[in-house]
């Protein structure tokens, strides 16, 4: 008989031991910097727009909604693997211990998750609902007890064998959770606790029946559970390279145009690499961002020459954030046998990037004329990105793509 | 008949002076299918990437239409398609897309493709589904998705590594006839399979490999002769190879 608490021990030190070594590739890549950065610029602008808000600022409402959706939420990390539905199923009565394991981490994370996003709240709070530091203790004890009670009555939930069904409850929670924390911002206790009265009521009569009827939904909890490693893997990859990486595919087919080529065999690359972009996981949202932040830095930062620097800078990022778009073709024996020669595939490779480049470019001069009015340096923005593209990219595609495979 | 696929003394492996397989000469000519044969580990899927270029031979060489990779890297591998043993697909791409791109890459008119795709999808049973992405695919569609890619560009040579499994029995009759008329019609087919009843009645010649090495090779009948089982089957010289009775 396996021990299924060591199991879980083991998972939970080997998952902490890697997001501490990811956490320290991510400070060497500049995390730090970018983060205090991320937290001065944030907090000035935070103050700036407490003072700007109108009296009549839906404070409770926006709150609400904020938080019924945190409670709602209630992710849960199992840690299964997909080696598990072969090795772990004829254990499955004695996994109530690893799941109870799993579930009183997601607790302890869901809480300090939800302290977190209060705190930063306070200072609304503070402005438009009520101050003191015994409200703050009274306000943060009752959402995270009303994450603690979520959290049980999620994970009963995800015994139901079908998505809809699951959905159903999760739209109960979130009324609930919505009225719970109306109550508790408008400092109706009374009321709160007629609340927890429902929610007793909820957790041992409804959800609680799920246990008696059905098992657990193994393929969906690894599938949740794939979801949330990659989601972390997500994030980890915007500042270092995750090789575990798997690109979730999303249709998009208002999109298909721009992956439509005419019938060419010189075309073949191309079109390969625009329908990957535009369907693969995050490509295009990491795209779309980039630009979006380049235009944030444009505008706060004083107009000059120096903004040249900016966009190339930005010009980099694309660059680097994208080579793993080619690079995830290495073992694609397939990709790898077409008649087509390793550095005509490298040049189709290029000249898409480059066009990314120039339209990139394009925006950000555009975006900088309308800011500033000066449109010389505007219009040096897409020759800068042609300039990029022409001298700098090819040496750095050598650089990771050529030496990588 | 004309040899398309020459392979002459090709020794290789993936550590120096570790060759895994050693001087193997063997050849695929035209309208013949060639059986590959060994045990897991035999060395199938080494000569197998010599022969597509993935790897490099130490000493011999792999010649298709008298050309090594080495001279001709495009014009080598455009004569011949390749189904692997695992499906390997473009998560992002549909099944459409597969086979459109695969045209392209190989250089097909658009009017051939087209011409071309139809009968294949609706012989595989696979013409409803090629708006899917491979995510929607079980593993046997994978694998047809592969093969349908392999025969639309019909070259001189088609590489099959282990194409049954997965496959379902309609799949693979499917799959043997195409085999078959692409061989009547000229082309050349190395087909590496532990599936020997089908070999045997599939099969012009066998390339029985142990060890790396090339232990017997021709057709049934001079299997036959050269382990001196007569009337065996391919199954019972294939054991009795595999068990080390022949060197």
């Amino acid at each position: 008989m396996i021990d299924v608490k060591k199991l879980w021990r083991k998972r939970r030190n080997a998952h902490l031991t890697q997001t501490l070594k990811y956490f320290s590739l991510m400070a060497n890549s500049g995390l730090i910097v970018s983060l205090i950065l991320l937290i001065i610029v944030g907090s000035i602008y935070y103050a700036k727009l407490l003072k700007a808000l109108p009296e009549n600022f839906p404070a409770v409402l926006i709150l609400t909604v904020l938080f019924s959706f945190l409670l709602t939420k209630s992710a849960i990390r199992t840690l299964l693997k997909e080696g598990d539905l072969v090795f772990l199923l004829p254990v499955e009565s004695g996994m109530k211990q690893y799941f109870s394991k799993s579930l009183s981490s997601a607790i302890a994370s869901g809480s300090f998750i939800t302290l977190f996003v209060f705190t930063l709240t306070w200072p609304i709070v503070q402005v438009f609902i009520t101050d003191g530091w015994k409200m703050y203790v009274t306000f943060a004890f009752f959402l995270i007890a009303a994450k603690v009670f979520n959290l049980y009555v999620a994970w009963e939930e995800r015994r139901l064998p079908y998505k809809s069904h699951q959905m159903n409850y999760k739209i109960m929670r979130f009324i609930v959770n919505f009225v719970y924390v109306y109550l508790l911002f408008n400092e109706a206790y009374v009321f709160l606790i007629a609340m927890f009265a429902i929610m007793y009521v909820l957790k041992n009569f409804v959800f609680g029946v799920f246990k008696k009827m059905h098992g657990y939904q193994w393929e969906m909890l690894l599938a949740e559970e794939q979801t949330l490693k990659m989601k972390g893997y997500r994030l980890v990859n915007y500042f270092t390279d995750v090789p575990a990486l798997k690109q979730t595919v999303n249709k998009r087919p208002l999109l298909n145009m721009l992956g439509t080529f005419s019938f060419k065999k010189k075309n073949m690359m191309s079109a390969l690499f625009m329908k990957t972009f535009i369907r693969s996981g995050d490509y295009l949202g990491l795209y779309i961002r980039l630009i979006l932040i380049g235009f944030l830095f444009l505008y706060l930062i004083p107009a000059g020459w120096w903004q040249l620097a900016v966009v190339i800078l930005f010009f980099q990022m694309l660059s680097l954030q994208l080579f793993t778009l080619y690079t995830q073709y290495r073992w694609n024996v397939i990709f790898n046998i077409y008649p087509i020669e390793s550095n005509v595939k490298i040049t189709a490779f290029m000249k898409w990037l480059r066009g990314l480049l120039l339209i990139q470019g394009l925006l950000y001069g555009v975006f900088y004329g309308l800011l500033t009015g000066d449109w010389l340096i505007a219009l040096l923005m897409p020759a800068a990105s042609l300039a990029y593209s022409l001298l700098r990219l090819p040496s750095m595609t050598k650089k990771h793509i050529t030496l990588s495979s | 008949m004309k040899p398309i696929l020459e392979v002459s003394d090709l020794t290789g492996g993936y550590l120096p002076n570790q060759p895994v397989i050693h001087n193997l000469n063997f050849s695929v000519k035209e309208s013949e299918i060639v059986g590959l044969i060994g045990l897991n580990g035999a060395g199938k899927s080494t000569t197998i990437k010599h022969v597509l270029g993935l790897m490099e031979p130490m000493s011999g060489s792999s010649k298709i239409l008298e050309q090594t990779f080495r001279d001709e890297p495009e014009n080598y591998r455009s004569q011949f398609t390749y189904i692997p043993e695992m499906p390997i697909l473009y998560e992002e791409l549909t099944l459409w897309e597969h086979l459109e791109l695969t045209a392209m890459a190989y250089g097909l008119e658009e009017q051939t493709f087209l011409t071309r795709v139809r009968p294949l999808l609706e012989e595989f049973r696979m013409d409803n589904k090629i708006k899917w992405f491979p995510n929607q695919f079980s593993k046997g569609m994978k694998q047809k998705v592969m093969i349908l890619c392999a025969l639309l560009v019909e070259p001189k040579l088609y590489i099959v590594d282990e194409p049954f499994v997965g496959l379902d029995p309609l799949g693979i009759q499917s799959f043997l006839e195409y085999m078959v008329t692409f061989k009547n019609s000229g082309a050349g087919i190395l087909m590496s399979t532990h599936i020997l009843s089908t070999a045997e009645r599939y099969c012009d010649r066998f390339l029985i490999m142990h060890e790396g090495r090339l232990v017997l090779s021709g057709t049934l009948e001079e299997l036959r002769e050269r382990s001196g089982l007569t009337e065996a089957t391919l199954d019972e010289i294939y054991l009795y190879v595999a068990r080390g009775k022949v060197t």
